[in-house]
């Protein structure tokens, strides 16, 4: 699924953010990253959903190498990847509806195909009596969930998870989780960045902890 | 795609900027309609003249008599008709005013001569005739003062032309600025959309019609502006008011009126294309 091979990352000429990472996450497989504030999660994460060119390494998504991955070729790449930001990123302008339809849309997805899937997916996250809400009118718990909705609403091949549990109640916050796993157990690759331990320690799921731009293996996935 | 800030100081801009362009495409239209309704006017026409001359001391009654013979009976001569001394004096009278003493100048005695048209007349042999039977007579075929207004009108006309190709400029830069300026505002939105596998001709759809339709209204209200202008001048003149006096009329008619529905067709198409190079420009700078 993603092989980090040697992969090094710095901003500009900055200092380097990420040192020599090397790690796979095979197909199927729910994972946590870990790590202190400034560790690079965020960096890392912004390498896998194909934001930024590592500085140097090589990195293979879905069997392609980046390095030889023609531009044109990234968008259909990015398609199979859902991401909940840690800051959301929802479109102001658009409806809780029509931010979680968004990627469907993208997808080329005719409108009539997707509206109760969307309408389903937003009740499951308690937002269904919100859907034409704005963004700006929701508490940012609400805000969190339509991000997770949208991330997860194509049914990615990968889910990329940055602090998606931050601004929900423990209840809500483990309902997500549950969202998760179920998406994991049809075959999406979910990895989540997280600070919190009570979410990792729920979990049986491996997790990697990011320290001096390195990757530790803390713990394989329990069986 | 969310309207932005300062999207009414735009409007505004394209609505000027339109209306300028309407009001010298409409001068363009003008002039290029006086030109061919002077040339019309004058074309097929000729105008002898008689000046009194103490020189030869001929009676200028009888050489206008001798003259008139002369032109009726040449070939190709539809009409030849003298003016009568209370008309030539009315012809100066906007310039010399009604004072009594005008009837007593040495005015020029004229003759209008209209031609059979498409018929072919020699102005060399029909001059040497007129001048052995008036030797003061003085043929104006009206060559030379077509010639100057010809090149008065292209003149006009280029101007007119110079003035609408620096709006158009002006526009498309009023535009392509405010459309930079949009995306710069809205880069995270063009930054999520691609994030999210977007590609370029679906994010720059989002943008090129919000900003082709911002144009398309503006520019319709300065276009509609100008006409309104041209239409206000067209009723003036009809009330018999002069606007400007010794120009041509300055109301365009119904089928020059539709020239200016260009202005916000135009107007709309700079915005999108703009728009859509902005949008291409922006994400070849996004990995």
């Amino acid at each position: 699924m993603i092989r980090f091979e040697n992969v090094g990352m710095r901003y500009r000429s900055g200092p380097e953010v990420l040192r020599d990472l090397t790690f796979t996450l095979d197909p199927g497989t729910l994972s946590f990253l870990t790590g202190p504030s400034g560790a690079g999660k965020s960096t890392l994460l912004k390498l896998m959903y194909l934001a930024e060119p590592p500085s140097r390494g090589r990195i293979t998504l879905f069997g392609s190498d980046l390095a030889n991955t023609k531009r044109s070729q990234l968008p259909a790449l990015r398609r199979r990847i859902g991401v909940v930001f840690q800051d959301f990123r929802l479109l102001d302008h658009l409806s809780a509806f029509d931010n979680v339809a968004l990627p469907l849309r993208i997808a080329g997805r005719d409108a009539a195909s997707y509206g109760q899937d969307v309408e389903e997916l937003l009740s499951w996250v308690g937002l269904g009596s919100r859907l034409e809400a704005r963004p700006a009118t929701l508490s940012g718990g609400e805000q969190q969930r339509i991000a997770i909705a949208r991330a997860v609403v194509g049914r990615p091949d990968l889910l990329l998870a940055d602090e998606p549990t931050g601004n929900v109640d423990p209840e809500m916050g483990r309902r997500l989780i549950r969202l998760f796993e179920e998406l994991n157990k049809l075959g999406t690759t979910v990895l989540i960045a997280t600070h919190d331990r009570t979410l990792i320690e729920s979990s049986r799921a491996r997790e990697m902890r990011l320290v001096d731009g390195r990757v530790i293996e803390l713990r394989s996935a329990v069986l | 795609m969310p309207r932005d800030k300062g999207a009414l100081s735009l409007d505004l801009v394209i609505a000027v900027m339109a209306f300028l362009a309407g009001i010298a495409l409409g001068a363009a239209l003008i002039a290029e309609r006086a030109s061919a309704d002077w040339q019309t006017g004058l074309a097929g026409r000729l105008t002898v003249q008689i000046v009194p001359s103490a020189k030869t001391k001929a009676p200028v009654d009888r050489q206008v008599a001798a003259a008139l013979a002369v032109l009726n009976a040449t070939r190709g001569v539809a009409h030849a008709e003298a003016l009568s001394q209370h008309d030539t004096v009315e012809l100066v009278r906007p310039w010399l005013g009604s004072n009594a003493l005008i009837p007593e100048l040495p005015l020029p005695r004229l003759i209008d001569v209209t031609l059979v048209p498409g018929e072919h007349v020699d102005l060399e042999t029909m001059r040497q005739q007129l001048k052995a039977a008036a030797p003061d007579s003085n043929l104006d075929d009206h060559r030379r003062w077509l010639a100057r207004l010809r090149a008065l009108v292209r003149g006009i006309l280029w101007s007119a032309y110079g003035v609408l190709a620096l709006i158009s400029l002006a526009t498309a830069a009023t535009v392509s600025f405010a459309t930079r300026a949009g995306l710069a505002a809205h880069r995270d939105i063009v930054e999520l959309l691609h994030q999210m596998g977007a590609r370029g001709g679906f994010i720059a759809r989002a943008f090129e019609w919000h900003y082709f339709l911002a144009a398309l209204v503006a520019g319709g209200i300065g276009g509609g502006l100008a006409a309104l202008f041209y239409l206000a001048a067209s009723g003036l003149e009809a009330a018999g008011l002069e606007p400007v006096p010794f120009l041509p009329p300055l109301g365009l008619h119904v089928s020059e009126l539709a020239w200016l529905l260009t202005i916000p067709v135009g107007a709309s198409w700079i915005a999108l294309i703009t728009a859509r190079l902005s949008v291409f420009g922006a994400l070849s700078r996004i990995y």
